[in-house]
């Protein structure tokens, strides 16, 4: 990283959002003010937030750039699509920020997470119901709610529910999740493996029954790869395949939803002014934009419907070009090559997992937007992480980010001496991988960690991790 | 814990993979696909630039205004002088309907969009005046134009004439056609789509026919490339070839005659002799040769001209050797191939713009001519150039004859599905070239279903074409 040499990363986001908000103050007569402002807000909350990681030593240096580098370009491009937007997504940045702090602290301080293994599902479980009962349809699907003025989105906070109750469970039945009579239900014992499936289908099921067709494959891709990675025995994978198949199949053929987005997938042009209209209007959009994009403010994304959320890369193609897509696609791709660094290097099973199923969300939801909005595969409306326009989304974005900057940043001085008097009070999930003696090399290091006084073992774990001055020249 | 981390990087390597397709489909789409769906009636963003430019007019080699824009602005309307006269080469602009043909082909030159077009309109911005498109000045010549539109008459088919040194088109006619301006084409509009006619279809450029006679051309200039077809044949009128019988004309029996008489009368007996003597490989060389099997570069999409065979047995080759079987040409690639023998054995790229020049007058681009395929040698060409006088001259094509002007040509009468089953549904075929001894002029005449010969209905236009063409050169 030394090469990075005197120009820092923060320093291009500052250029970036120096030309994008300059560009916006020429673009529109009367000359707006308020722009400048915004862009001056946008830059000093990056910058602070920048140096605030920097300082209190929280790990991985990249994921706030990265984070704010994609909300800048959203922000600039909203406000360009409309200036109230803009302003709102500002804000929302800005809180977006502070949940980002507030969820990495709490992360560190409180040792609660993997014991509420129960209470994440049963969560879900009531944003559904209230969402159910309450909900507000928004563009057909019911999926919203109203908390005074705002809509919220539940199923936006349910997938992040989703990873820490597989975090949760996996951590715990480490090892012994084909093993009958390990959990029990009453008298009624029950290999855990099945529990786990059993709530996994029960989130894609809300999934379904909203109609987030692009939430329910994501937490399903999220769900396959734990499994991949996590289960040793290869025949629940192939169960979980087959059922995917036939689930994705049967949906395909008989769920009408489902039909139109494959039928409009393979020929929107033979109902271009009908079902095929969004995605066409995405094409053209990004056909327009050529290699360089027409320039900021010159092009029409506004003919695109729902730009603002689920289509706003094709607005990004359009006035950027496809060299700034695909920039955008890279700072994800970063993004997630981060996140599994982070879930490689991690020791602990819970944080491991954790930080793994953040990070696929991350990857898989920009893979499923973005390959829809340029019909790469069938489009199922979600929200691009960071820069579509939308409260619930940046929020929960950042909260994830939060909780992945403090896995990244190593177990805190607390935890490692709430530790040190063994078994004790941390947690049946750690003593459970401590005690099952599998050999785990894993374990027996945590061990030798948590002997250590609190700031060499955290000194240790961060150099693991990301050392703090690594892009420091 | 190792053996998770390595899945981990196999799921990393997964997602990595994703990315990836995002962005290689994303090149493909911008260099590939987008040109095709841009022009589409339902791209807004075309008439925003048509609001905002007046679009460039199309004018023919001598200036004579083919197709130019009224009015400014939104109010802009497209003007088709000639009527239906160029429907079929500049085709419509309408907002209702899309645009077809040079009009969509040369939609960015006749709107001047091109990448830095943003900067280059700023002068405008400033000084106030309306951006302009350029303006097209074709290869076509209206004189000629018009005669072949009179020639063709009431009559379904296509005249090209081509100047065979260059590859210049000077005039391209398909029957039937249509009144681009806008106000008939909404009138007209649903009556034209559904006629079973097909008035959209540009007969010269993308109607494909069985090239009939006028394929032993090409068949002769293979048989003097391979020493075929030196000595004399006797023709009975009549010949079984593998069980297959084959017929002259009206059974006429031509005796003891050399290739040249048998071009000259155009038999049949003869010709699919020579091809089966030819033998497979020798007539698929001078199908490719000659562009069979391959897309035309050119300013207006052109079907290909199909020799869809794969392995041919006797009655196949004898079928090609009279241009009947599963041949599929369009009247564009035989004006091509009678140019090519008129240019010494060298194919021309055909092309219809000849200049683009911007609105003051400065000209941005001139087609330079450019070799299309090595068809024959010189000497092999000047041979078939005399066994082509000959036709007119001494056999089917005489009414094709001018006083004091040596002309070149081949009939052909083409057997098609229809001909099969009904009397008098033949097309007919004429191709040729004048003055044979310094070619400036080629031409090739279809008549779709006319039920006569190629000497009798096609020769007679050819001629009228030829005679004008020199008198214009």
């Amino acid at each position: 990283m030394k090469a990075v040499g005197r120009v820092r990363p923060v320093y291009l986001i500052i250029l970036v959002d120096a030309i994008g908000f300059g560009l916006l103050y020429f673009y529109k007569k009367p000359y707006d003010n308020y722009i400048l402002l915004a862009g001056l807000a946008a830059i000093l909350l990056i910058t602070l937030g920048y140096l605030a990681i920097k300082l209190a030593k929280l790990g991985d240096g990249y994921l706030f750039l990265i984070a704010g580098m994609l909300s800048s370009i959203g922000i600039i491009m909203l406000y360009r699509l409309d200036r109230e937007l803009g302003f709102k997504q500002i804000i929302w940045f800005a809180a977006g920020i502070i949940m980002f702090f507030i969820s990495c602290l709490l992360f560190r301080a409180l040792h609660i997470w993997e014991r509420l293994v129960y209470c994440y599902p049963l969560a879900s479980l009531l944003l559904f119901a209230v969402t159910l009962v309450f909900g507000r349809s928004i563009k057909g699907a019911r999926n919203w709610i109203l908390i005074g003025q705002f809509s919220v989105q539940p199923s936006e906070f349910i997938k992040i529910l989703f990873v820490f109750f597989a975090a949760g469970f996996l951590s715990r039945y480490e090892g012994k999740l084909d093993e009958a009579g390990e959990l029990r239900i009453g008298k009624l014992g029950i290999r855990p493996v099945f529990v786990l499936m059993g709530i996994s289908f029960m989130h894609l099921g809300f999934m379904v029954v909203q109609q987030e067709w692009g939430t329910a494959l994501m937490i399903f891709l999220v769900y396959f790869m734990l499994f991949y990675v996590f289960i040793n025995k290869r025949i629940y994978l192939i169960i979980n395949a087959v059922l995917a198949v036939m689930g994705g199949t049967a949906g395909a053929l008989f769920v009408n939803h489902v039909r139109i987005r494959v039928d409009t997938w393979i020929d929107p042009w033979k109902d271009i002014a009908g079902k095929g209209y969004q995605i066409t209007q995405s094409l053209f959009a990004i056909g327009a934009g050529g290699f360089f994009g027409t320039g900021l403010g010159l092009g029409r994304p506004d003919y695109i419907p729902e730009v603002e959320t689920d289509f706003i890369f094709s607005a990004v193609c359009e006035e950027m070009g496809i060299f700034g897509g695909v920039a955008i696609v890279l700072l994800y791709f970063i993004l997630t090559y981060r996140g599994f660094k982070i879930a490689l290097s991690i020791k602990d099973q819970f944080m491991k997992i954790l930080a793994f199923g953040i990070t696929l969300i991350f990857g898989f939801q920009t893979f499923i937007i973005v390959g829809g909005v340029i019909k790469l595969i069938p489009l199922s409306g979600i929200t691009l992480p960071f820069i579509s326009y939308g409260g619930s989304s940046l929020l929960v974005s950042y909260i994830s980010m939060g909780i992945l900057q403090a896995i990244s940043a190593g177990p805190s001085a607390r935890r490692a001496v709430a530790e040190t008097p063994s078994t004790g009070n941390a947690g049946p999930a750690i003593s459970e991988v401590a005690s099952s003696g599998s050999g785990d090399a894993g374990s027996i290091e945590e061990a030798a960690d948590a002997k250590r006084a609190g700031s060499v073992a955290e000194a240790g774990e961060s150099g693991g991790v990301s050392p703090s001055g690594e892009e420091e020249s | 814990m190792e053996k998770q981390n390595r899945r981990i990087i196999h799921v990393l390597i997964f997602m990595s993979f994703l990315f990836l397709s995002i962005i290689v489909y994303l090149t493909y789409f911008e260099t590939f696909e987008k040109d095709r769906i841009l022009t589409s009636s339902y791209n807004r963003r075309q008439w925003e630039q048509e609001d905002t430019t007046q679009r460039g007019s199309i004018l023919d080699r001598n200036g004579t205004m083919l197709a130019y824009s009224k009015g400014t602005g939104s109010k802009q309307e497209r003007i088709y002088p000639y009527g239906r006269l160029y429907s079929q080469v500049i085709g419509y602009n309408s907002r209702a309907y899309g645009k077809s043909q040079l009009e969509a082909q040369y939609n960015n030159e006749l709107l001047n969009i091109w990448e830095f077009s943003p900067i280059a309109g700023l002068k405008n911005i400033l000084s106030g005046e309306p951006k302009a498109g350029d303006n097209l000045y074709l290869t076509l010549d209206h004189k000629l134009q018009k005669k072949a539109e009179q020639l063709l008459g009431s009559k379904n088919g296509a005249i090209v004439v081509m100047r065979p040194k260059t590859g210049e088109v000077l005039a391209m006619v398909s029957k039937p056609d249509f009144d681009p301006n806008s106000a008939q084409l909404a009138q007209n509009w649903q009556d034209m789509v559904e006629s079973d006619v097909h008035p959209f279809l540009p007969r010269a450029t993308q109607g494909v026919y069985a090239p009939g006679s006028t394929f032993k051309v090409l068949v002769s200039a293979a048989a003097l490339g391979n020493d075929v077809g030196g000595g004399t044949y006797t023709d009975r009128g009549s010949i079984v070839i593998n069980g297959m019988e084959i017929d002259n004309y009206r059974k006429e029996a031509y005796g003891k005659i050399d290739m040249t008489q048998a071009l000259a009368v155009s038999s049949n007996v003869v010709f699919a002799q020579i091809g089966v003597e030819l033998g497979e490989r020798n007539i698929r060389d001078i199908a490719a040769r000659a562009g069979m099997n391959r897309d035309i570069p050119f300013d207006l999409n052109v079907s290909v001209s199909r020799f869809p065979y794969g392995a041919m047995d006797k009655t196949d080759l004898a079928a090609v050797g009279i241009g009947q079987g599963r041949l599929q040409v369009t009247p564009l690639f035989m004006a091509m191939v009678a140019s090519g023998i008129a240019n010494e054995g060298v194919m021309m790229k055909p092309y219809l713009v000849d200049r683009v020049v911007s609105p003051s007058d400065v000209v941005i681009r001139t087609t330079q001519p450019e070799v299309f395929s090595r068809l024959i040698s010189p000497e092999i060409a000047a041979d078939v150039n005399e066994m082509m006088q000959s036709v007119v001259t001494a056999g089917t094509g005489k009414s094709a004859a001018i006083r004091g002007v040596k002309v070149a040509g081949k009939t052909g009468t083409a057997q098609n599905e229809l001909s099969g089953v009904q009397k008098n549904k033949e097309h007919s075929w004429f191709i040729g070239f004048a003055p044979a001894d310094n070619p400036q002029v080629a031409v090739a005449v279809l008549l779709e279903y006319g039920g006569s010969t190629g000497g009798k209905a096609a020769a007679p236009i050819a001629r009228e074409m030829l005679r004008l063409g020199l008198s214009e050169g």
